[in-house]
C-alpha cells in the first residue's frame, strides 16, 4: 500500500514515533500536529490533495491507505497529549505545596531571668499556705537591717569592710539581707496582728555586701526571707512548713535536716540541709559525698525581734529563715561562675531562664 | 578552728574509739559543723566551725565537753596542783570592772624545751611553736582549755601592775611591732611605766618573753568580752586571744589555768615557783533563768518531761532547780549566751536531737493576703517582655558617676546617691537610671555575636532627696541589632525607634514614650512603672456593645510636607470625622523619594467605618472628602 504513497510521507510516517516521543510539552504537541494533521501545509493536507488529483480507479485504495496513517497518527497524538497534560497538572500541584520542611518563621524568643525565676518559684510554693509577698528599700536604715534584728551594737558585719554606706547619709545603708523586711512588716503590721490573726510573708530581693567580684562572690545578690507569725509557733511548725516547701521544690522524696546553728534574730536557730537532689542522696560533687546540700538557715524568731516591733513575745511567736537565691541556682544549675547570672548574656538568659 | 584528734581523745576518752565520721556527725548534729579534715604531724585535725555565740567551745576541752555532753560520757579530770598563794611579789591593782579577777604567779626559769609532743601539737594546729617553754605553754593552754594567758619577762617590769582604761594618746608596741596609739576606751595592763599590754588582745614588746628571760610573771584574767572586741576592731587586731575573750570567756578558769601554767613550767624547764596570788574575785554571776513547762513544749512541738530537761541541761553544766511549772536553771560560768528561757529550749532540744523534732503545718488563724499590685505588675510585665522577646536582666545597683551622669536627670545629683565605701569608682553611685547598665549589656552581648538584642530590667533608679536615695521602681527597655531575616518569609532590617514605641503602648503606656537612641541601631527606653496600669480590679471589664454590620474601609493617598507631624494631622482629620462611626485612623505607609515634589513625602492613610446601620457610599465620601478637607488645611494635597 505504501508504493501508492510518495516516498517522503512514508518517510515522514517512519520518523512519527520518534518525533512523537521527543515532544516534552505541549506547545511541542501542538508544533508536530500541525506538521502532521493539520488543515494546511500539512502531511495529512499534502495527502489530501494527493487524494484530490489520484485517477479515480486508484482513488478507493489511496483513501484508505491515507486514512490509515491520519487515524494512526491522531490516536497517538491524542495519547500523548493526555500524558502531557496529566504531567504537567501535576506540576502545578507541585508548585502549589510549599514544602513544609523549611525554616518558618518563629515568635521571638525573649527569657526571665533565672534568678528570678527562682524566687517566682518559692512564691508559687509558698502561696498555697497563705503566704504573701512583703518587698522593702534596697537602701536601708541601720535599725531596720540591724538594731530591729537584735544584732548588737558592735557586730562585725556593721563595718564599713562589710556593708556599704551613704556618703551623705551616714546612718544609710545598702540592706545587708532581706531581713528589713521583717522588722518593716512587722513594725507595720503590730496593731492589726490579732485582728489579721498573725501573718506569714515571702520577702525576696536584691542585697549588697562588700566582696570583691569573683567566681563564688559578688557584692550584689538575691535572697528570698520567709517569716511566720502566729500563736503558739515552735520548731515542729519551722520543720513542717520547709519539709512541705522543699519537697515542693525538689520532689516528694526530698528529706530535710536541721542542724543546730546560730544567728542573732532567732532562737533556736538551725541551718537547713535537704537531700542532694542532684544525686538522689547516693554522694556526688555537689554534696561532696555526703548526700546533703545546705539550703538556708532558719529558726523561731528572736523575742527581742518582736518586741522591737510592739509585739508581744509572751503571746505571739513564730519562725523566720532565709536563703541565697544564686547558691541555689547554682547548685541546681551547676553554673561554675557566679559572675555569668550578672554578665546577662542572651544565651545564657534563653538557656537558664527561658519562660514559664 | 582546727581540733587535733589525740588531744580531743585525751580530753574525752570515749573519743579515741570513735571513728572520724562519726566525730564529724555528731559534731554537725550538735551545731558544729566540721568543714575537712587534713593528716598533719601523723594526726588527723579536724577544721571545725563555731558559730560566734560559743566562746566556751574553742577550744578541744570545750569540743570534748560537748562530745561528752551528748555520749553522756566522762570528761578526763581538770584538777591541777593548787600552788599556796601568798603575798604578791609584785602589786596588781584591778581598776575597773572589765577585769574582775587576775590570777599570777612569778617563776624562776630553769633549763629545758618545750616537749615534743606539744610542739607537734601546735604544729598540728598550724601555730608555729617557739620553743620558748613560757610561749608555748601559754599557747598550748589557749587551745586545749580555751583561756588565753600571757607570761611577761619580770625583771623588765617596773614597778606595780594595774588593770586600767589606757589614758588617750599613751603609746604601746605591741609584740607585732607595731606602734599603738591607745584611746581611753583601751583596757590596758600597765606597769609604773606604761602599758605593757593590750588586756586579752596582745602583749607588749618591752616586757616580752626571750630566750634571756629569767623570770617570768604570769598573768591569768578575766576580761569584758565587749571592751576586748572594741579593742581588737579599733585596732585590727585579731588575735586568738582577742577571738576568745571576745566572745566570752570563763571567769573560773583563770586561777586553773594559772595552775596549768605553772604545772607546765614546773615540768618543761624545772622552773622554780616563787609566789602565786590572785587579785580581785569572780563576778557574780547572772540571775537563774526560768524555764516554764509551756515555753518548752512550745518550742519543742511536743511535751517534753521536765526530768529529761532537767537531765539534760545538768549535763551542759546547769544547775538546776525543778518548780512546779518549770526549771530554774543556773547557766555554768563558761556559758555566756544561755541568758533568756529559750536558750534554754534549744539546748534541751539540741542535745535531744534536732531530728526528734516533729514536722507539723502552721494553721492558718487568719485569712490569707492577696499578692500586692504592684508586684502583680511586675510579674505581668516581666512576662509580658519575655513573650514578646526581651530578655530579663539583673544588673548591679550601683554604677560609676560617668555613666550615670550620661543618663540622670540634671536635677538628681549624684551626691546623694553615693556610698562612702564602693568597691572602687565604677561601683560608687546608685544609679539615677537602669539605662547605662542595659546599654553596657545589650553592647557586650552584640560584640559577642547576637544578631538582635532585646533586654530589660526591673528594679529601682535612685533620686537623691533630702532624706536619702528615693527608689523609683522602673522598667528599661533596650533593643538594637536586626529584625528578620531569618525564614524565607520575614525580610530582614534594622530595629527602629517605632519599635521600642511599639512596646510601650503594647505595655499600655499612653503617652508618647521617650526613646533614646543608644548608638548606632541601639534604642532604649526608660518608664517609671507608676507610669504603666496596674492590674484592674475588675474581674472582667464592663461591657461595650459593638456593631455586627459591614466596616467600610477608605485609603487618602497625601502629599505632606516632610516637617508635618502625623499626630497634629490626624488630630485634625479626626475632628471633620464622625467620632461614633471612625473605628480606626491610621497611617500605614510612608513613602520618601525623589520623584516627589522636594520637601514632601506621602502618606497612606486609613480610615474604617462601622456604625449600627449599613453605611451608605455617598455619607462615606463625604466624610471623606472633610477629612481631606482638613488635611489640606494643614497644606496637604491629594496624591495624583
Amino acid at each position: 500500500m505504501d508504493q501508492l504513497l510518495p516516498g517522503d510521507i512514508v518517510e515522514a510516517g517512519k520518523l512519527f514515533p520518534e518525533a512523537l516521543a521527543a515532544c516534552a510539552d505541549l506547545d511541542a504537541l501542538l508544533r508536530l500536529k500541525g506538521a502532521y494533521v493539520g488543515r494546511e501545509g500539512s502531511h495529512a493536507a499534502h495527502m489530501m490533495d494527493l487524494l484530490k488529483a489520484a485517477p479515480k480507479d486508484q482513488k478507493r485504495d489511496l483513501g484508505a491507505a491515507i486514512n490509515a496513517f491520519k487515524q494512526q497518527w491522531e490516536e497517538a497524538l491524542k495519547l500523548r497529549q493526555a500524558e502531557l497534560e496529566s504531567a504537567k497538572k501535576a506540576r502545578s500541584a507541585q508548585a502549589a505545596n510549599w514544602d513544609p520542611s523549611l525554616p518558618p518563621p518563629r515568635p521571638a524568643e525573649g527569657a526571665l531571668h533565672p534568678l528570678n525565676r527562682l524566687m517566682d518559684r518559692l512564691v508559687e510554693v509558698f502561696r498555697p499556705l497563705g503566704f504573701h509577698v512583703e518587698e522593702g528599700p534596697e537602701v536601708e536604715t541601720e535599725a531596720h537591717n540591724f538594731d530591729g534584728l537584735n544584732i548588737p551594737e558592735d557586730h562585725p558585719a556593721k563595718a564599713s569592710s562589710d556593708t556599704f554606706y551613704l556618703a551623705a547619709h551616714p546612718e544609710l545603708l545598702l540592706r545587708t539581707h532581706t531581713s528589713p523586711v521583717q522588722v518593716r512588716t512587722l513594725l507595720r503590721i503590730a496593731p492589726e496582728l490579732a485582728a489579721r490573726g498573725g501573718v506569714r510573708f515571702l520577702a525576696p530581693g536584691r542585697v549588697y555586701r562588700k566582696d570583691e567580684i569573683d567566681p563564688t562572690h559578688s557584692p550584689m545578690f538575691h535572697q528570698v526571707e520567709g517569716m511566720l507569725v502566729g500563736h503558739d509557733i515552735g520548731m515542729q511548725h519551722l520543720k513542717g512548713t520547709l519539709e512541705y516547701a522543699l519537697r515542693a521544690l525538689f520532689g516528694p522524696h526530698t528529706e530535710i535536716r536541721l542542724r543546730p546553728s546560730y544567728f542573732p534574730f532567732v532562737e533556736p536557730g538551725c541551718e537547713v540541709d535537704v537531700s542532694c537532689p542532684l544525686c538522689d542522696a547516693k554522694g556526688c560533687r555537689v554534696c561532696k559525698g555526703s548526700g546533703w546540700v545546705e539550703i538556708l538557715g532558719a529558726g523561731l524568731i528572736h523575742p527581742n525581734v518582736l518586741s522591737y516591733a510592739g509585739i508581744d513575745p509572751n503571746e505571739w511567736s513564730g519562725w523566720a529563715f532565709g536563703m541565697g537565691v544564686e547558691r541555689m541556682a547554682m547548685m541546681l544549675s551547676q553554673t561554675p561562675d557566679l559572675r555569668l547570672f550578672f554578665e546577662n548574656d542572651q544565651r545564657f538568659l534563653r538557656a537558664m531562664g527561658g519562660l514559664d | 578552728m582546727w581540733i587535733e584528734r589525740k588531744v580531743l581523745a585525751q580530753e574525752l576518752p570515749a573519743v579515741a574509739g570513735l571513728d572520724t565520721r562519726h566525730v564529724c556527725e555528731l559534731l554537725a548534729a550538735l551545731g558544729f559543723p566540721v568543714d575537712g579534715v587534713v593528716n598533719r604531724e601523723g594526726t588527723e585535725a579536724l577544721d571545725v566551725d563555731i558559730t560566734a555565740n560559743r566562746g566556751d567551745a574553742m577550744s578541744h576541752r570545750g569540743i570534748a565537753r560537748e562530745l561528752a555532753t551528748k555520749l553522756a560520757q566522762p570528761m578526763a579530770p581538770l584538777a591541777p596542783a593548787e600552788p599556796v598563794e601568798g603575798t604578791p611579789i609584785v602589786d596588781v591593782r584591778l581598776e575597773v570592772m572589765a577585769c574582775p579577777v587576775y590570777s599570777t604567779a612569778v617563776l624562776e626559769l630553769g633549763s629545758g624545751s618545750t616537749p615534743l609532743d606539744v610542739q607537734a601539737f601546735l604544729l598540728a594546729l598550724e601555730a608555729s611553736p617557739k620553743r620558748l617553754p613560757a610561749v608555748d605553754a601559754s599557747n598550748e593552754l589557749l587551745h586545749r582549755y580555751g583561756h588565753p594567758t600571757h607570761a611577761f619577762d619580770a625583771d623588765r617590769i617596773e614597778g606595780a601592775v594595774s588593770v586600767r582604761w589606757a589614758r588617750a594618746g599613751e603609746a604601746l608596741i605591741t609584740l607585732d611591732g607595731i606602734e599603738r596609739t591607745l584611746t581611753s576606751l583601751d583596757l590596758v595592763i600597765a606597769d609604773e611605766q606604761g602599758p605593757i599590754a593590750l588586756a586579752g588582745v596582745m602583749g607588749g614588746e618591752r616586757t616580752k618573753v626571750t630566750e634571756g628571760t629569767r623570770r617570768v610573771l604570769l598573768e591569768s584574767a578575766y576580761f569584758d568580752a565587749k571592751t576586748v572586741r572594741a579593742a581588737a576592731r579599733r585596732h585590727s587586731l585579731h588575735t586568738d586571744a582577742s577571738h576568745r575573750f571576745g566572745r566570752g570567756a570563763d571567769p573560773a578558769m583563770a586561777r586553773i589555768a594559772r595552775n596549768l601554767l605553772v604545772e607546765r613550767l614546773t615540768q618543761w624547764c624545772g622552773a622554780r615557783l616563787m609566789g602565786a596570788w590572785t587579785a580581785g574575785s569572780l563576778p557574780v554571776p547572772a540571775a537563774p533563768t526560768f524555764l516554764k513547762t509551756a515555753l518548752l513544749a512550745r518550742v519543742a512541738g511536743e511535751i517534753l518531761s521536765l526530768a529529761e530537761a532537767e537531765e539534760i541541761l545538768e549535763r551542759l553544766g546547769c544547775s538546776v532547780a525543778m518548780e512546779a511549772h518549770g526549771l530554774r536553771v543556773q547557766a555554768p560560768t563558761w556559758r555566756h549566751d544561755l541568758v533568756i528561757a529559750e536558750d534554754l529550749a534549744e539546748e534541751v532540744l539540741r542535745l535531744r536531737g534536732y531530728e526528734r523534732i516533729p514536722s507539723v503545718l502552721p494553721p492558718m488563724e487568719g485569712p490569707p493576703q492577696t499578692l500586692s499590685a504592684t508586684y502583680l505588675q511586675r510579674q505581668k510585665l516581666s512576662r509580658r517582655l519575655a513573650h514578646l522577646g526581651f530578655h530579663q536582666t539583673v544588673t548591679y545597683g550601683f554604677i560609676s558617676p560617668e555613666a550615670d551622669a550620661a543618663f540622670s536627670a540634671p536635677d538628681n545629683p549624684p551626691e546623694g546617691r553615693t556610698l562612702s565605701n564602693p568597691l572602687g569608682l565604677e561601683y560608687s553611685v546608685m544609679r539615677g537610671s537602669l539605662l547605662p547598665s542595659l546599654q553596657a549589656t545589650a553592647e557586650q552581648n552584640l560584640r559577642q555575636g547576637a544578631r538582635e538584642v532585646r533586654l530589660f530590667e526591673l528594679g529601682p533608679a535612685y533620686t537623691s532627696s533630702p532624706g536619702g536615695p528615693r527608689e523609683v521602681p522602673s522598667l528599661a527597655l533596650v533593643w538594637g541589632g536586626t529584625l528578620g531575616g531569618q525564614d524565607y518569609l520575614t525580610p530582614a532590617r534594622a530595629v527602629r525607634e517605632a519599635d521600642l514605641t511599639g512596646i510601650a503602648h503594647d505595655l499600655g503606656l499612653t503617652r508618647a514614650p521617650e526613646v533614646r537612641s543608644l548608638g548606632e541601631g541601639l534604642f532604649g527606653l526608660e518608664l517609671p512603672l507608676a507610669d504603666l496600669p496596674l492590674a484592674g480590679d475588675r474581674i472582667i471589664p464592663a461591657f461595650r456593645p459593638f456593631s455586627r454590620f459591614p466596616v467600610v474601609e477608605r485609603d487618602l493617598s497625601l502629599l505632606v510636607d516632610l516637617g508635618q507631624t502625623y499626630e497634629a494631622l490626624a488630630a485634625a482629620m479626626r475632628v471633620a470625622l464622625p467620632a461614633d462611626t471612625l473605628q480606626d485612623l491610621r497611617c500605614v505607609d510612608v513613602f520618601r523619594h525623589r520623584s516627589l515634589p522636594e520637601g514632601r513625602q506621602a502618606w497612606l492613610l486609613r480610615m474604617r467605618f462601622q456604625a449600627d446601620r449599613t453605611l451608605v457610599g455617598d455619607e462615606v465620601d463625604g466624610w471623606v472628602a472633610a477629612a481631606l478637607g482638613a488635611a489640606e488645611s494643614l497644606g496637604a494635597k491629594l496624591r495624583a
